[in-house]
């Protein structure tokens, strides 16, 4: 084992970039690969939500709970590329003002901070909100940028001495027995394939983790469950708007510069690789959206963009509801290789707390014991990466 | 030839000929750099001109039946044709490059351009008619 | 429901001949050219370098020039591009890194000298109607806190590629870092901060060095302006010379 021991993370989506920080931090020598640029994933094309959790406080209480400390987390780490907006969950027919209920009941136990605002108040606030909601209820959500968010975390694994390669794609793992021990990568650049040696392998690829997984004859449940989410060309909200009800399609619209981008669908796709745009998908966000902010119809669609989530599936649950927890998969603990741990599941706010696990894990693995300071160190400039 | 070769570092300013992006703000830019390269060519052969002058009647005349030619004549007109917008654009620029008229400097353009071809077409009138 | 489209794409690395490479594609009606460019990735060549990540006109990676002109191509509908080919060349002004991908660690060191900060306050018909509270939700003791929002700027340096002086003079600041400056002077009140910015605008290469073509300001996506804000500049800069001119 080299000293510091070397890790090797693919991919350079939120989950990845997250990792290289907290093991650089940690004092170990990172190397980052990624096939394209960083985010060009999952990760690039999410819906910018800094989660409070209140998406899934009723459903889901693990995963909001997991949101809301990384929320608070984040804003203290990386204040600087975050719109702080807070999120407001509105309630449009009867049966959603009867959830209200569940909905604060859920806010409480997960300890997400939520307030019930006044109609006439919150429709001062957000003018451009449909006038006949029944109630409202402020949580502290916010937005970000997703390829900003992953180039912060770069960026400070870069000045504490990691290596960060994009278009480096992953053609192979090295074995030492049965035993991973590097990879194979083709450098796009120089069109030149070469071996970088690990002392362990960290597969952060989300939704392809299946490809790195089986180059490690080791299995990996993640269901790609593909969404689309359509982009609107002007800013029609301050807050993040949600419908108040269980996680749907196409219940919220999330501010985002001058834009607001409505989301979102959710359907299972086998190849994660370059999605087709349904267009009854698009129309229907656009429906749902409508009822939220009327305003939606009057403008222009400016983009739309479909991409996978990677979840972890279980068995005879709806891809709706497949959690939005993550996990990290020791393989040789599961029988399978030793040198590589995959993570997946998650999502971008949950970042910081799933490469903290991964990061706790690889350091068992590697027999050392330090410390994650991720919680309190915050992030350089995105564009210190370009130093 | 391909404007975008790495190694055609030095001759990048040849990109500013690649017409498929250019819009009436560099079609401003670009006749304000041929007109001025015009202006300086037509300096120097002023320069010449004048330098006949000092060899008295028998250098001169024969130059002045040259220049009353319509063919000479219609060098007068794309000299000034050249003045007017160079100038003419020239009171455009410095307006805006000191943070006057800075969001109309489109139709700005367009209405020194008329008013540049009114003149012309006077000075034309005049050349050929008067 | 789909369009069929042929895409042009200039391909370049260090150790290949450039040369433009032909691509058949389908992609659904609602497509944009970055989807297009994608598909041709995906289905016919994986060894296309090309950046890309939010698809919504926000992390300002995948700009390229479509058909010479700067474009974000994810926000460019393949059926604006209606028949014919759609050729795609990488940025100007750039140097190249591989097919469609610039070097743009120049251009952000130039962002990051006036400490441009990518959140603001709002400024937009959504303003001065509240506030919010960030933390903890308790009305009485949070502070008020202004929204904010990003600014508009992605930094995805379409102004730099269009810009003719550029093409001249590859140490000039250009608009984006310009613009970043003018933002920043605007957002500060200390003295010495606003001394410094201005000094980092006046110099050789920067705002004098702007003659006037406004294409960093029709070829902007996001609407950001930045010859208004190089020309406000000069005008504050003047100010400042003047009256330390005359000793006001």
């Amino acid at each position: 084992m080299s000293n510091p021991p070397h890790v090797i993370i693919i991919g350079a989506g939120s989950t990845g970039s997250a990792t290289a920080h907290d093991l650089a931090l940690r004092g170990l020598s990172v190397t980052v690969v990624e096939r394209g640029e960083i985010a060009s994933g999952t990760t690039g094309r999410n819906h910018c939500l800094l989660h409070s959790g209140g998406r899934y406080c009723v459903n889901d209480k693990e995963g909001a709970i997991e949101c809301i400390e990384e929320n608070l987390i984040l804003r203290r780490i990386m204040p600087h590329a975050l719109e702080m907006n807070d999120g407001l969950f509105v309630a449009l027919d009867d049966e959603d003002y009867a959830f209200q209920e569940d909905f604060l009941a859920g806010c409480e136990e997960c300890h997400i901070p939520a307030r019930e605002i006044p109609v006439k108040q919150a429709l001062e606030i957000e003018p451009f909100l449909n006038p006949k909601i029944k109630a409202a209820v402020q949580v502290p959500d916010g937005v970000f940028e997703p390829w900003r968010f992953c180039t912060s975390f770069l960026a400070t694994a870069k000045k504490n001495g990691a290596t960060i390669r994009n278009f480096t794609e992953v053609s192979d793992l090295v074995f030492q027995g049965s035993a991973v021990a590097g990879i194979q990568v083709f450098d796009h650049r120089t069109g030149k394939t070469e071996t970088i040696g690990a002392d362990m392998v960290v597969n952060a690829t989300g939704s392809w983790a299946g490809i790195i997984a089986e180059m490690a004859h080791v299995n990996v449940p993640v269901a790609p469950t593909a969404g689309v989410m359509v982009t609107i060309g002007t800013r029609l909200n301050n807050m993040v708007i949600n419908r108040m009800h269980k996680p749907h399609d196409g219940d919220i619209v999330v501010p985002v510069r001058n834009t607001s981008i409505i989301g979102t669908t959710s359907w299972r796709v086998t190849s994660p690789d370059a999605i087709e745009i349904p267009q009854d998908q698009i129309d229907k966000m656009m429906h749902a959206g409508e009822l939220l902010i009327p305003s939606i119809k009057a403008g222009r669609q400016r983009g739309v963009m479909a991409v996978a989530r990677p979840l972890i599936a279980s068995a005879n649950v709806d891809a709706r509801d497949f959690s939005r927890t993550f996990e990290a998969f020791n393989h040789r603990k599961q029988g399978g290789a030793a040198g590589i741990i995959t993570i997946s599941g998650g999502k971008t706010t949950t970042a910081r707390g799933m490469a903290e696990k991964v990061s706790d894990v690889v350091c068992a693995e590697l027999g050392i014991s330090v410390e994650c300071k991720t919680k309190t160190t915050p992030l350089v400039s995105y564009r210190d990466f370009y130093n | 030839m391909n404007l975008y070769r790495p190694e055609l570092k030095r001759f990048r300013f040849l990109r500013w000929f690649d017409f498929r992006s250019w819009r009436l703000g560099m079609l401003a830019y670009i006749l304000n750099r041929v007109t001025a390269i015009g202006l300086v060519v037509y300096l120097y052969l002023h320069l010449a001109v004048l330098f006949l002058l000092a060899q008295g009647p028998s250098g001169w005349d024969p130059f002045i039946q040259i220049a009353r030619t319509p063919w000479f004549l219609m060098l007068d007109v794309i000299l000034l044709a050249g003045l007017l917008i160079h100038g003419l654009n020239g009171l455009r620029v410095a307006l805006t490059g000191f943070g006057y008229g800075v969001r109309s400097q489109k139709p700005l353009f367009i209405a020194l351009m008329i008013f540049a071809a009114i003149v012309l077409a006077v000075g034309v009138f005049k050349m050929f008619m008067g | 429901m789909s369009l069929q489209v042929t895409l042009k794409i200039l391909r370049s690395r260090p150790h290949q001949e450039q040369r433009y490479d032909t691509f058949d594609v389908t992609v659904p009606d609602a497509a944009n050219v970055l989807d297009a460019i994608e598909q041709a990735w995906a289905h016919h060549d994986r060894d296309l370098m090309f950046r890309h990540a939010c698809h919504h006109a926000s992390c300002g990676t995948c700009a390229v020039r479509i058909n010479g002109r700067e474009k974000l191509p994810c926000i460019a509908p393949v059926k604006d591009y209606d028949g014919g080919e759609i050729k795609i060349e990488p940025l100007r002004n750039f140097p190249i890194v591989g097919d469609l991908v610039v070097d743009v660690a120049p251009f952000f060191q130039n962002q990051e000298a006036s400490d441009f900060i990518i959140t603001r306050p709002t400024e937009n018909e959504l303003d001065g109607k509240a506030i919010a509270h960030t933390q903890g939700l308790d009305p009485e003791s949070a502070p008020t806190v202004p929204f904010n929002r990003f600014e508009n700027c992605v930094e995805c340096g379409i102004c730099l590629s269009a810009c003719p002086t550029m093409s001249a003079d590859y140490k000039f600041f250009g608009p984006a870092g310009l613009a970043a400056i003018k933002r920043q002077l605007d957002k500060t009140t200390d003295a010495n901060e606003r001394e410094k910015l201005l000094h980092l605008a006046d110099d050789e290469h920067g705002v004098w060095r702007c003659h006037s073509a406004w294409e960093c300001t029709e070829a902007c996506p996001q609407s950001v302006f930045p010859a208004e804000s190089i020309m406000a500049l000069r005008k504050e800069i003047n100010a400042q010379r003047f009256k330390k001119f005359f000793r006001l």
